[in-house]
């Protein structure tokens, strides 16, 4: 097409300054940590060879099964409600209401604050006698509840601040879709005598899918490396009821300098996020094609 | 005929305030907390309001630490990130939109994975090769591994293939190349991407917390998450100490989303578009 | 907006520079002194103490200064073994007694005894067990700056109230008195925290430790191989707890470290255990009446688990004797300065800062001094804090869900055995 064509060259050429990045501080470390997985190692001694031990013994550990199932179950909940929220926002920011650009700035400010802040402060709120939750229950006559120490409550509870903090980021990118939808389809739509809920679920959901596709994937992975706001908000309690995967990998790795079975356990998680994006890549990108 | 419609945009508004008000409300309350002595906030009587206000937890937060310090050193190391990001990863992303080579559906893919791998699998292995190159303690450490930014290259990538080829096929018949072109046309078009991924980036960077702890060692060199982080007590949490922590940590930030609000909001949004 | 903007950015502009000004002021001043760098983890109430005791010492050492950076207790063993590891380690770092033999075994730390001994350093001033504590195969590797029991404290207000004229003395009195507080003023009898929050449930484990000892019993077999505690003693002792929360009922469950401190402090609760560091922070609130005395023998003889933090030096290739002696100097005055330690809570090292008067005019602390002689240190093994932790959530779970105590006792044998397996 293009006459001495160096596309080959020229490509590798621009790529070159990140690949030297990538694969100093991705690539190597990341083989470096597979190949600490067959070792036991505590970074202070010898390293001592032990084949696949460690990944023997991880299909042994109950607390490794409950630590990931802790956050399968923070993903089946935080994923789907944040796909909700973040369109249930970008239909309120996309509207005619004059509070739409507040209403941008309220959802999306909280996204711009570190895990650090965002948890503290919902700790501070959930805390059980004298945070505001409480205090403002307790004005209804409501027992104060034990948010983050009831072990039905807590995971609910850090999914609470999860929404809070992540949701404005979805919101803005939804938003952006539906702003990307031709204002004639609605009117037409509207000819033809359709109401509000229906131009939502006939017009704007199917049009939107791309969008909400993107998110999901982005969604999923971030809610699988969960682990700030949990360690933060509930350590991981009561009783480890809440403790994360990427929690029991810190503990192993930096509490009890397992480096080995830490680095395996990495590996797994890793393993399964890419299982899953490329399945919902396949699956949903061919349903999107159809 | 007129009156239903309005009535209900009414109540539609007035239920949004209300919504909106409550989800802006965790600030309003870490405000007044830090605004409170610690026996205001921990008793069994109930004020909303600070009895008398007070900005002791203040004083106290920057005379027995270096905060402001910390806050110029996040700043410096999330500037370079955001610089750096940009000089790295633009190219590349641009190479993934517009140029046709050889192992480009693999290398894409590749950089995209990098986006799963959760970053404690690379801490160990990342401090013993800064250690090697003896920038353990340095301001480089901090930034270096956060420049390799897949979202960054994903979004720049997005608007790339926006740009339409004719500008560049007009360019390439005058004979330029592939450098000129890019430095030329494409830079100049991508304001609105760039300044979401160096925004993407700076937010990243600040946020960072395990990594620039490891890996700081005087406490003249670290960052405001790291550094308020030992508000916490070795043996009880004071709230209205945290709270006020947390209120000065938040102030740059909002600072700069007053700032970069639209182009936040703008970049963030072309992740989304033909995604 | 746009004038909000300017402010902004005039405001960051000034921080900029008075942070760059802070800095050309402090790099004038590090020529001359020799610098001892060291690495501490007390933040909070602690960290102002101690920093207390090392702006004394840079004040009055003109040839030596300490520079010391804090890292909060949860992250400071993470980045000292890393820093280890690469060589990155300081001059001088604090280390609890129990967390020495991982840095000793791999040999990080500087055996001191010729050191010691060539700077005439004050051993026999210092007691004799938190010393000994710090010997590992005859060797001398660390200098321990203070012990810190679990003791109890009883709120002596309430008690008046309730009409309790003795401090229990037995598990059963202490439960009498629990509900007795309970029922004559509706305020918490017990106040020994069971759930994880931001803090672990730790009181939980320690005293579960605790009054195991106290029976005659360990946590572990002498060889540290193996769990001792499902038997009579750990079943007597788990039970003790379970029932203070499920039987009678004078301890909430769901009780977390900080509302814990928090009860006891605004005077809502009559018994409250906690390690001695507690003092520090209950002595300042106005209107709190309290004693803080050693945990008596409620299962038998008094003991209580005990913590105690040491000063060490990370040994390093061709280390200079001089700049040891300077540390050593360092040490020697920051444990000679327990007094000042002792503000924190913490039961000094030093028997000449115990027989002191500036530590006698203290209040609460001679109450308590001699809980250091029932003080039990955890086993000694590397895979302590891993035990530690788990044996702190299955406790939890154990008390606060009522679980049978036999099944509980089981688990945790099977547990912590597997634990030290793997090590």
């Amino acid at each position: 097409m293009i006459p001495g064509n160096k596309d080959n060259r020229d490509g590798w050429l621009f790529s070159i300054p990140f690949l030297l990045v990538f694969v100093l501080f991705m690539l190597f470390p990341l083989v470096y940590g597979l190949v600490i997985s067959f070792f036991r190692w505590n970074i202070l001694s010898d390293k001592v060879f032990i084949g696949f031990q460690n990944y023997v013994n991880l299909f042994a550990d109950e607390k490794f099964y409950t630590s990931l199932w802790h956050t399968v179950e923070f993903v089946l909940i935080t994923t789907p409600v944040l796909l909700v929220l973040g369109f249930l926002m970008a239909l309120v920011t996309t509207s005619k209401s004059p509070l739409r650009k507040v209403a941008e700035n309220v959802f999306f400010i909280p996204y711009i604050f570190s895990m650090t802040v965002v948890s503290t402060l919902w700790a501070w709120l959930f805390q059980k006698q004298y945070g505001l939750l409480n205090k403002v229950a307790g004005l209804f006559g409501i027992q104060p509840i034990g948010w983050l120490t009831d072990p039905n409550w807590a995971m609910w509870s850090v999914c609470i601040a999860t929404f809070w903090w992540t949701a404005g980021f979805n919101m803005i990118l939804m938003s952006a879709g539906i702003k990307q939808i031709s204002s004639e389809i609605y009117e037409s739509a509207k000819i033809d005598g359709a109401n509000y809920p229906q131009c939502v679920f006939r017009i704007t959901i199917p049009l939107l899918k791309p969008t909400i596709v993107l998110c999901l994937i982005l969604q999923i992975i971030a809610s699988f490396n969960v682990f700030g706001q949990v360690y933060v908000m509930t350590g991981g309690g009561p009783f480890g009821k809440t403790r994360t995967i990427i929690q029991y990998i810190y503990e192993t790795g930096f509490s009890y300098f397992k480096m080995g079975y830490s680095a395996a356990m990495s590996y797994i998680l890793f393993l399964i996020i890419m299982i899953v994006s490329v399945i919902q890549y396949i699956s949903l990108g061919r349903k999107s094609d159809e | 005929m007129n009156s239903a419609p309005r009535a209900k945009r009414i109540i539609y508004n007035t239920l949004l305030s209300l919504i909106l008000i409550l989800w802006f409300f965790p600030f309003i309350w870490m405000v007044f907390t830090s605004l409170k002595i610690e026996n205001e906030v921990v008793t069994k009587v109930f004020h909303f309001f600070p009895q008398n206000p007070t900005l002791a937890n203040y004083i106290k937060a920057f005379s027995s630490s270096k905060i402001l310090r910390w806050m110029l050193n996040s700043a410096f190391t999330s500037a370079m990130a955001m610089i750096l990001t940009l000089i790295v990863d633009a190219p590349i992303a641009y190479a993934f939109a517009k140029i046709r080579f050889r192992g480009r559906n693999l290398l894409f893919w590749t950089v995209m994975a990098g986006m799963m791998v959760p970053f404690q699998v690379l801490i160990i292995p990342l401090y013993l090769q800064f250690n090697s190159y003896g920038l353990i303690n340095t301001m480089s450490a901090v930034y270096l591994p956060r420049i390799a930014l897949p979202i960054g290259i994903f979004i720049m990538k997005q608007f790339f293939e926006g740009i339409p080829d004719a500008l560049e096929e007009a360019a390439f018949i005058d004979g330029a190349t592939r450098f000129r072109i890019f430095s030329s046309i494409i830079l100049p078009l991508g304001k609105t991407a760039f300044a979401t991924v160096t925004i993407l980036s700076f937010i990243n960077c600040w946020n960072d917390f395990l990594w620039p702890l490891i890996v700081m060692n005087d406490t003249d060199k670290y960052t405001i998450t790291v550094g308020i982080a030992n508000f916490q007590g070795t043996h009880g949490t004071q709230y209205s100490l945290i709270m006020s922590g947390a209120v000065i940590a938040c102030i740059p930030q909002f600072i700069f989303y007053l700032f970069f609000r639209k182009k936040i909001i703008a970049g963030i949004a072309m992740t989304g578009i033909k995604g | 907006m746009k004038s909000l903007k300017r402010i902004a950015v005039v405001l960051l502009v000034l921080c900029c520079m008075t942070s760059l000004f802070a800095q050309g002021a402090a790099e004038a001043k590090t020529s001359g002194p020799r610098i001892v760098t060291f690495w501490s983890l007390f933040t909070g109430g602690d960290g102002e103490f101690f920093d207390a005791i090392i702006n004394e010492f840079n004040k009055t050492h003109t040839d030596i200064q300490l520079k010391n950076d804090t890292v909060k207790f949860d992250d400071y063993y993470t980045k000292l073994t890393a820093a280890l590891a690469a060589g990155n380690a300081p001059d001088m770092i604090v280390c609890h007694q129990g967390n020495l033999l991982n840095y000793v075994s791999s040999g990080q730390l500087l055996a001191l005894d010729e050191y010691l001994k060539a700077n005439n350093f004050p051993v026999n001033d210092f007691v004799a067990a938190p010393l000994d504590a710090c010997r590992f195969d005859g060797k001398q590797y660390a200098i321990p700056l203070d012990v810190h029991p679990i003791i109890m404290y009883v709120n002596t207000d309430l008690l008046a109230q309730a009409g309790i004229k003795d401090i229990p003395q037995t598990m059963d009195d202490l439960i009498a008195a629990g509900m007795k507080v309970a029922e004559k003023t509706g305020k918490m009898g017990i106040d020994i925290d069971n759930t994880t929050a931001v803090y672990k449930a730790y009181t939980l484990t320690r005293l579960f430790f605790s009054f195991i000892y106290q029976q005659g019993g360990t946590f572990l077999t002498a060889d540290n191989k193996a769990a001792n505690f499902n038997n009579e003693y750990g079943y007597k002792a788990l039970q003790a707890l379970q029932d203070m929360v499920q039987k009678y009922k004078t301890t909430p469950a769901g009780l977390d470290y900080d509302t814990a401190m928090n009860e006891f402090k605004l005077g809502d609760a009559a018994f409250y255990f906690n390690g001695v560091w507690a003092t520090g922070t209950l002595e300042q609130q106005a209107g709190l009446n309290f004693v803080a005395i050693p945990i008596p023998g409620f299962m038998g003889k008094p003991a209580a688990w005990s913590g105690s933090h040491t000063l060490a030096i990370p040994a390093k290739a061709n280390i200079d004797p001089e700049h040891v002696k300077d540390i050593l100097t360092a040490i020697e005055f920051i444990t000679g300065h327990g007094e000042m330690w002792a503000k924190a809570g913490h039961v000094p090292t030093r028997i000449s800062v115990q027989n002191s008067k500036a530590f006698a005019d203290l209040p609460y602390r001679k109450g308590y001094a001699d809980s250091a002689a029932s003080a039990v240190a955890p086993p000694t093994t590397a895979a302590w804090d891993e035990i530690y932790g788990t044996c702190s959530d299955l406790l939890e779970y154990a008390v606060v869900n009522g679980q049978q105590v036999q099944e509980a006792l089981d688990l945790m044998e099977k547990t912590v055995n597997k634990i030290i397996a793997s090590y």
